[in-house]
């Protein structure tokens, strides 16, 4: 779906992307799964914002939604610059693969795999290095057996996702 | 559901409600970083001592901030032991395989559990007692210097303000979804893990949709009463510094000052 040919004007690009901002908010706090590896759905509002609109605002929706969920929820572990840029490359990836781009499986793939490397696993565990001091191998290891089961759930999770968004046509 | 209209606010008239929302969130950013300048036991007392002086100044009941540490007190246990047994140098007390307990790491998992507890209890001083509102206007006044990398800030700041809005309104009707696709028959708790993939498209979709129909109906709305451009416009909510303000300003000197004086170079 192209959301330019449904959303003609520049500001109804904006609102809307406000409105998946908090549509993504609003997922984070939700989550499905055991309590070993639970699966948070916030994925799925960067997944929305890479898809929708881009690289360059979807990484800004990105960056928004850390910022608001911090204000509202205050950030799980302290407020930290380091999470708002992990939360703008999300979709940044997200978007390098999908925006305008047809659903296909690989692209799926490629793009969740390389969200769990760089962002998951590389950024997110040397924050926590930066920012508690704790041992970079330490937290890698405390993090990596979650970040390994977690991944195929998203890619499947996003494929049916993508697939019913990409099938919206409104009519007025 | 009010919960989260409101966010983790709670209503107070002590000292730090009267400080500018800028200043509180600078002074909790800055704080974050200053933690890095604590590397010992006389710099973590210190930190430990200011971050506690914020928590007494905002009046409120300690559970407050009990319940901002609760859901986290697991991780940080655990990541603390994991510090303890990986960590090596000094003293060694005990030793197994890849695993060892040495002065060292005990110290180090110690700081590690102040910090992580100081972290969080000064950014749960910081949402508690400024309204949402506030702290999004203080953030767009944060990212003002950005202009001069031709980053678009007025429009940054509308899309903040939107999304702000539209949480409470869109987390009702995402439970409304719910218990309209529950009530005829959709399960989002149980069956395997494709099956609860699934399960996740009815209700996404819908909200999808009227996210859709809500963009447009507002950008009408918003034009047809003059919205043209971000840019050029009046503000109407306008923050304002007080006296208050420098005693978050002094609070932050002092800190920094102690830290740089104390801390082995």
């Amino acid at each position: 779906m192209n959301t330019k040919k449904i959303l003609r004007t520049d500001l109804q690009q904006l609102v809307f992307l406000g409105i998946v901002v908090a549509i993504k908010i609003i997922l984070s706090q939700f989550s499905f799964g055991p309590v070993m590896v639970k699966v948070g759905l916030g994925f799925i509002g960067s997944v929305l914002l890479g898809y929708l609109f881009g690289p360059l605002w979807g990484t800004i929706g990105g960056g928004i939604s850390d910022l608001i969920s911090s204000a509202l929820f205050g950030d799980q572990g302290g407020f930290f610059i380091g999470f708002t840029l992990t939360a703008m490359a999300g979709p940044f990836i997200y978007a390098l693969f999908l925006y305008n781009k047809p659903v296909k499986i690989w692209r799926i793939i490629a793009s969740t795999i390389l969200v769990t490397v760089i962002v998951n696993i590389g950024m997110n565990t040397l924050w926590l290095h930066i920012m508690y001091g704790i041992n970079f191998n330490a937290a890698l290891i405390q993090r990596l057996p979650k970040e390994m089961i977690v991944p195929w759930i998203q890619m499947v999770i996003s494929y049916f996702v993508l697939q019913a968004v990409s099938r919206v046509k409104i009519k007025k | 559901m009010s919960k989260i209209i409101v966010g983790r606010y709670i209503p107070g008239d002590s000292l730090i409600y009267k400080m500018d929302p800028r200043s509180k969130l600078l002074v909790t950013i800055l704080f974050i970083l200053a933690i890095f300048l604590a590397n010992n036991s006389i710099t973590y007392a210190i930190v430990t001592i200011f971050c506690f002086l914020a928590v007494i100044a905002t009046g409120l009941n300690a559970k407050v901030f009990w319940d901002g540490v609760k859901p986290l007190i697991g991780l940080i246990f655990f990541t603390s032991l994991l510090q303890l047994f990986f960590m090596t140098g000094g003293h060694i007390y005990w030793h197994w395989w890849i695993f060892s307990l040495s002065s060292y790491g005990l110290i180090n998992a110690i700081y590690i559990f102040i910090r992580f507890t100081l972290i969080i209890l000064i950014s749960t001083v910081m949402t508690v007692t400024t309204m949402p509102l506030e702290i999004a206007d203080a953030m767009e006044w944060l990212l003002k210097p950005l202009k001069l990398f031709k980053v678009p800030v007025d429009k940054i700041a509308l899309v903040i303000s939107i999304a702000l809005r539209f949480v409470p309104t869109l987390f009702d009707e995402t439970l409304k979804i719910m218990n309209a696709q529950r009530s005829r028959g959709a399960d989002f708790n149980d069956g395997g893990l494709i099956q609860r993939a699934k399960a996740i498209t009815p209700i996404l979709v819908p909200l999808f949709i009227h996210s859709l129909e809500t963009a447009i109906d507002l950008s009408t709305a918003m034009e047809s009463r003059g919205y043209r451009s971000s840019e050029g416009r009046t503000r109407y909510r306008v923050l304002s510094w007080s006296k208050y303000d420098l005693i978050a300003l002094i609070y932050f000197v002092l800190l920094v000052g102690l830290l740089l004086i104390f801390r082995t170079h």
